[in-house]
């Protein structure tokens, strides 16, 4: 029975830490299903998880904080949509700069909200929210539903966004854009509106995941604390072939590995422990670099992902 | 009626011919044209005067050519009346209402569409998702009816087509027919079709102008964009011809000749190709059992057998897609060979890298000349150096020499006639034409022992056309073998000693230049022989 | 060597100035919001890097590792490979050059092979993303961003276990031995070889490769249109391998530079930021070597003026980070925005 918890409560943390790379990679499927690679998914999750930690903060309010984070989301994905949608500059640069502003910036307020060496922290976090009745269920119910509010929202989000990607009129013409956005706009589909409705979509998916981090996770924040789950959920929209279901398959395997690398370090004993549970943090960097080489090869992609489009 | 080729004559009795045909009171006439266009001008940002107070009328129910030269203008005015482009200044009349056009959405309200010469579905998608892209108005998407309408309407016109067969499996013949279906459920009266039978077979173009018949049956009116003039004959009711970015001349079809066109369309120019009877050597180049991949995984190329010799030009025939973009990436180390050998007289060139092949002295003239054949960001005397960037006099010891690159540029450029400022001014700065001659001058010069030359006039007027088949006759006489891949059969007949025919990534047949025989060579073409 | 500047130059310049501009006024904004005056805090931003003759060379001895790190980034940028993993380049290069150091200890040759070796870690490491690149087709960005976090971590790990001082109670490295360390070149300052190598050698050597050789002409055919290169002969997959093992092989030294020039010992704090600094740098030297050079003096006086801002004015640290966010924003959008000028008229060439 003990064994049964262990590998119960191994599973629940798999659930816990896949969850701000399923939001993430949810929302870079859609952006990227409209041709838009979203490199600055990294710089947009550690604006959603420093404005989520100060609107939670300020207020006391975790539901203000859970908004706040959303906005920061949009607004940092927005600011680099209008850099390579109305600039029309390059995607991979500029993405590298949403990260790089976001870092300085969130940097630079954080010190300018609390200053030199106050360590500021919320005193609740987001606990999980059973759901009544299901919750109860043996093993499942311990598993899948005593849960956070994110993690119901990406479970629910990975039918829904498939739903709208494949069987609505909207995603078709999000797909044909991402396939061959000159054709698109030829045929009359207004690429610029469709893409920004994707990557507010994807704001409020990247918020919500890096929200989760500062209000449900740690407690506090520091410009580390993404440490490349952006990357990481943009590895897994490549990995799950930007399929919504392909997205959820990934951050299992990923929040696995990562729980994985905590369960074993709770266990070991003897001199070496230290040593061997610090090694382990590499665990989750080093999987996803070897998936990229096992799946990542020579996938086909949306046709347009990552090259600009100019209207006359 | 025989015609000088003289300027004035033409001019004067083709405006004659219009005016009478479309003087009078011209608000009753307005009434009887599906859409008129009048005073229509339009300049490029890089100064290029496309259309120059154009006016235009087609009738409700007729099949109008609207026939030109490559550069007439003739695109650019279709491309304005199906709202892609702009015009300057003019007025455009649908059903006798002045309106504006300012979308491709807009012109398919109007009931005005077009088919481009590049396709615009999407490969990936199926025929009805295609289809739903621009037809489909719910929020859900409904593809169940718009496969039931495009059964429905494909039957009307009398050809097979399975909605859910992906756009990246069909033929090109049969992409053309899912455009014009692609319009037809979107209730388009007025279809406009840019030079729709450049990518057929002589015999698939019947089959094509059947459809066009039908389409008039039907009541749509119908323009087609050529340069052919035996074509416009043909199909067409009347028949408007375009030189240098004005109409000249609008005639019904019946009441003129193919000589009388050819006269209206090149004005004053005697097609004068100097040719030196040349021996035909010793192999060059030959190429056995070949296999290749193409981009899908699928053998593009099976089994594939040619030889050009020195001193011939071998003109290769086919219809797009049937192997010859993965034979000539083979051949020039671009793509790897599956199986069988290429040598270049004893030497082996199968699977060696781009750089190996250029150095046997292999120059390629690529028809993607915008993504492959040129740098656009690099000056043009970096560009006529692409290929020998790494020898004398160009760099030594692995430093460039920048004045023996612009010396060397300099002179191409006079020799080649690129119309440059400098040869350090970026390539990108040239006008397409001029990037064709610069890539034709880096590709002819240090003489070549083979030249594969794709499409190697593809949108050039034609002077620019002339110069470079004059270019690659002089290279024949001294020489070299030269491999020429066409879509455009005139341009293959006019040049070649021999005619290989390619289908299904084999060589089914063989004409020498002198023993041609059009409709064998059509069915080759389509594999029914 | 004559000097011409042309008009495309002359466009360069301004281009890059109107960034730095924008920058400093945006950030002024922040300034006046936080209650200081403008100009006053970039008078001190100046004092603080140029103040002085010490102070200089201080900006001088900032400069180097950004210097360093931004050339290689610079020939890697030219073709279009975006290298994001100099961090981690720079961590196993000081790394790997501090682990040869302490275990040669004092002989003649240890500096030399210890930054023979750095150099080749910094390749290394640059090139397991470059043959994942170039062999399996899987975007660079991601594969050095993640091999950041490898490496740190992996750094970390070596100096808090195998590799940890004896005589410390930090997580950190042993002092390396007196032969590994760079010699001072002016007395009483921190101005060691480091920084003449970098100026005086790394400098003339990147321009040189990059201006001058059949190696940079191909970088810029592979960067402005790969399907011609290739076409044309140039085998793209090791151009850009090269490139990025350069800018590999860079980040490692500038990294060593750091433990033997400045530090003396492997330090889990060694970099603040400069593989990421130096992308800033890059792309507003517009990956020319001399604007990188420039641009390199430009952030470091940035950094050290830093200090005296928010010592003199009691602004918060991470101004620096701040500026730099913004600078690279306005860089990206520097085309733009002249096209904008010029529209207008405000600006002709």
């Amino acid at each position: 029975m003990i064994e049964m918890a262990l590998v119960v409560g191994l599973l629940a943390i798999t659930l816990r830490t896949a969850s701000p790379l399923l939001l993430a990679s949810l929302g870079e499927t859609i952006a990227e299903r409209g041709g838009i690679l979203n490199l600055g998914i990294e710089g947009a999750m550690l604006i959603g998880a420093f404005s989520g930690f100060l609107g939670a903060y300020f207020t006391g309010s975790l539901v203000v904080g859970f908004i706040t984070a959303i906005i920061g989301g949009i607004l940092t994905v927005l600011l680099f949509g209008i850099l390579v949608i109305k600039v029309n500059l390059d995607q991979v640069v500029s993405g590298l700069a949403i990260n790089l502003l976001a870092t300085g910036l969130s940097l630079y307020f954080f010190r300018i909200a609390f200053s030199q060496g106050n360590f500021p922290y919320l005193g609740q976090l987001i606990d999980p929210m059973p759901i009544p009745g299901l919750s109860g269920i043996p093993i499942i119910g311990d598993i899948l539903f005593n849960q956070t509010i994110f993690v119901y929202i990406g479970l629910l989000s990975v039918p829904l966004i498939y739903w709208i990607l494949f069987k609505t009129s909207f995603g078709l013409r999000l797909r044909s854009i991402g396939e061959d956005p000159f054709v698109a706009s030829y045929l009359g589909i207004n690429v610029e509106r469709t893409r920004f409705i994707s990557l507010i979509v994807e704001g409020i998916f990247v918020g919500m995941a890096g929200g989760l981090l500062t209000i449900s996770m740690f407690n506090t924040f520091d410009t580390r604390i993404v440490a490349a789950r952006g990357f990481v959920a943009v590895s897994i929209v490549i990995l799950g072939r930007w399929n919504p279901w392909g997205a959820l398959t990934g951050s299992l395997l990923f929040g696995f590995t990562q729980a994985l690398s905590l369960w074993i370090g709770t266990f070991l004993v003897g001199p070496a422990a230290p040593s061997i549970s610090q090694l382990l943090s590499l665990l989750p960097y080093v999987v996803t670099l070897l998936a990229l080489v096992v799946g990542g090869r020579k996938v086909r992609g949306p046709a347009s992902l990552g090259s600009p489009f100019a209207k006359e | 009626m025989p015609l000088p080729f003289i300027f004035s004559t033409g001019i004067e009795e083709g405006l004659s011919k219009q005016a009478s045909f479309s003087g009078g009171s011209e608000i009753d006439h307005l009434s009887d044209y599906a859409l008129y266009v009048r005073g229509i001008s339009k300049t490029f940002s890089n100064g290029v005067v496309a259309n120059n107070d154009v006016t235009f009328g087609i009738i409700k129910g007729e099949v109008h050519a609207l026939l030109g030269e490559n550069g007439a203008g003739k695109t650019t005015l279709m491309k304005i009346l199906s709202g892609c482009l702009k015009p300057d200044r003019g007025e455009i009349y649908v059903n006798g209402v002045k309106t504006r056009i300012s979308d491709p959405r807009k012109a398919v309200q109007l009931g005005i569409g077009m088919v481009h010469q590049h396709f615009t579905l999407i490969p990936t998608f199926t025929v009805a998702e295609n289809i739903a892209l621009v037809s489909s108005s719910s929020r859900k998407l409904e593809l169940k009816a718009v496969e039931d309408k495009v059964r429905h309407v494909s039957k009307s016109l009398n050809f097979e087509i399975n909605p859910n067969t992906r756009i990246e499996e069909l033929p090109v013949g049969a992409r053309q027919k899912v455009e014009i279906l692609r319009l037809l459920c979107q209730d388009v009266s007025i279809l406009i079709l840019d030079e729709p039978t450049s990518v057929l077979t002589p015999l698939e173009v019947e089959d094509f102008f059947r459809i066009i018949r039908q389409l008039k049956n039907d009541g749509k009116s119908v323009i087609i964009i050529t340069h052919k003039v035996k074509e416009a004959l043909s199909i067409s009711d009347r028949i408007t011809i375009m030189r240098g970015g004005k109409t000249i001349l609008t005639i019904p079809s019946s009441q003129t000749n193919a000589s009388e066109l050819a006269s209206y369309v090149v004005e004053g120019f005697i097609p004068n190709l100097k040719r030196v009877p040349t021996a035909r050597g010793e192999p060059t180049l030959s190429v056995k059992g070949l296999f290749i991949k193409g981009d899908r995984g699928e053998m593009a190329v099976k089994g594939l057998d040619l030889s050009v010799h020195s001193g011939e030009i071998v003109g290769l025939a086919g219809v797009t897609g049937n192997g010859q973009k993965e034979l000539v990436e083979a051949l020039t180390g671009l793509r790897k060979v599956e199986g069988g050998s290429i040598s270049l007289k004893t030497c082996d060139l199968a699977n060696k890298p781009p750089n190996f092949v250029i150095n046997s002295g292999i120059s390629y003239i690529p028809e993607d000349r915008m993504r492959r054949g040129v740098i656009l960001g690099m000056t043009i005397s970096e560009n006529l150096a692409l290929k020998r960037i790494d020898k004398e006099p160009y760099s030594k010891k692995m430093l460039i020499d920048k004045e023996a690159l612009d010396k060397s540029a300099k002179e191409l450029i006079s020799i080649f006639g690129i119309k440059a400022s400098d040869p350090c001014a970026t390539a990108g700065s040239l006008s397409g034409g001029n990037i064709q001659k610069l890539i034709v001058a880096r590709e002819l010069t240090n003489a070549p022992n083979i030249v594969i030359a794709e499409q190697p006039t593809a949108g050039l007027d034609v002077k620019a056309s002339e110069a470079v088949h004059q270019k690659l006759l002089d290279l024949k006489s001294k020489g070299a073998a030269i491999l020429l891949i066409s879509a455009d059969l005139d341009e293959i007949m006019k040049l070649s000693d021999r005619v290989l025919i390619v289908f299904g990534g084999k060589i089914v047949g063989e004409f020498s230049s002198d023993s041609l025989d059009m409709e064998k060579l059509s069915k080759l073409m389509l594999g029914s022989e | 060597m004559q000097l011409k500047i042309s008009k495309s130059t002359y466009r360069s310049i301004l281009k890059s100035l109107i960034s730095v501009a924008l920058a400093l006024v945006v950030t002024s904004v922040l300034f006046i919001l936080t209650g200081a005056n403008p100009v006053l805090a970039y008078y001190y931003m100046f004092v603080g890097a140029f103040g002085n003759f010490s102070l200089t060379v201080e900006t001088l001895v900032r400069m180097t590792p950004i210097l360093l790190v931004s050339l290689g980034l610079a020939v890697s940028f030219k073709c279009k490979v975006w290298n994001i993993g100099a961090e981690g380049q720079l961590y196993m290069g000081a790394m790997v050059g501090t682990i040869a150091a302490v275990s040669l200890g004092n002989t003649p040759v240890t500096l030399l092979i210890s930054i023979a070796l750095c150099i080749l870690a910094g390749m290394a490491w640059a090139g397991i993303p470059a043959l994942m690149k170039t062999h399996l087709g899987i975007n660079e960005v991601i594969t050095t961003f993640l091999m950041n976090y490898v490496a740190i971590y992996f750094v970390q790990w070596l100096i808090a276990f195998p590799f940890r001082s004896p005589d410390t109670l930090f997580p950190e490295s042993a002092q390396l031995p007196a032969a590994a360390i760079l010699p001072i070149m002016v007395p009483s300052t921190r101005l060691h070889l480091g920084v003449l190598i970098a100026i005086f050698l790394a400098i003339p050597l990147v321009y040189l490769l990059m201006m001058r050789s059949t190696f940079g002409y191909k970088l810029k055919a592979v960067g402005e249109n790969p399907e011609a290169a290739r076409y044309g002969g140039i085998n793209i997959k090791r151009t850009m391998l090269m490139a990025l093992v350069i800018s590999g092989a860079l980040a490692g030294l500038a990294g060593f530079f750091e433990v033997s020039g400045i530090q003396f010992r492997m330090r889990g704090s060694l970099s603040p930021g400069y593989g990421y600094t130096g992308i800033v740098v890059a792309l507003l030297g517009q990956s020319n070597p001399i604007g990188v050079a420039i641009s390199s003096i430009f952030i470091a006086a940035i950094y050290n003026g830093a200090f005296e801002v928010s010592r003199v004015l009691n602004q918060p640290q991470g101004i620096v980070d701040f500026i730099q966010g913004v600078l690279i924003i306005f860089v990206l959008s520097s085309e733009s925005i002249m096209r904008f000028l010029e529209k207008k008229g405000v600006i002709k060439l």
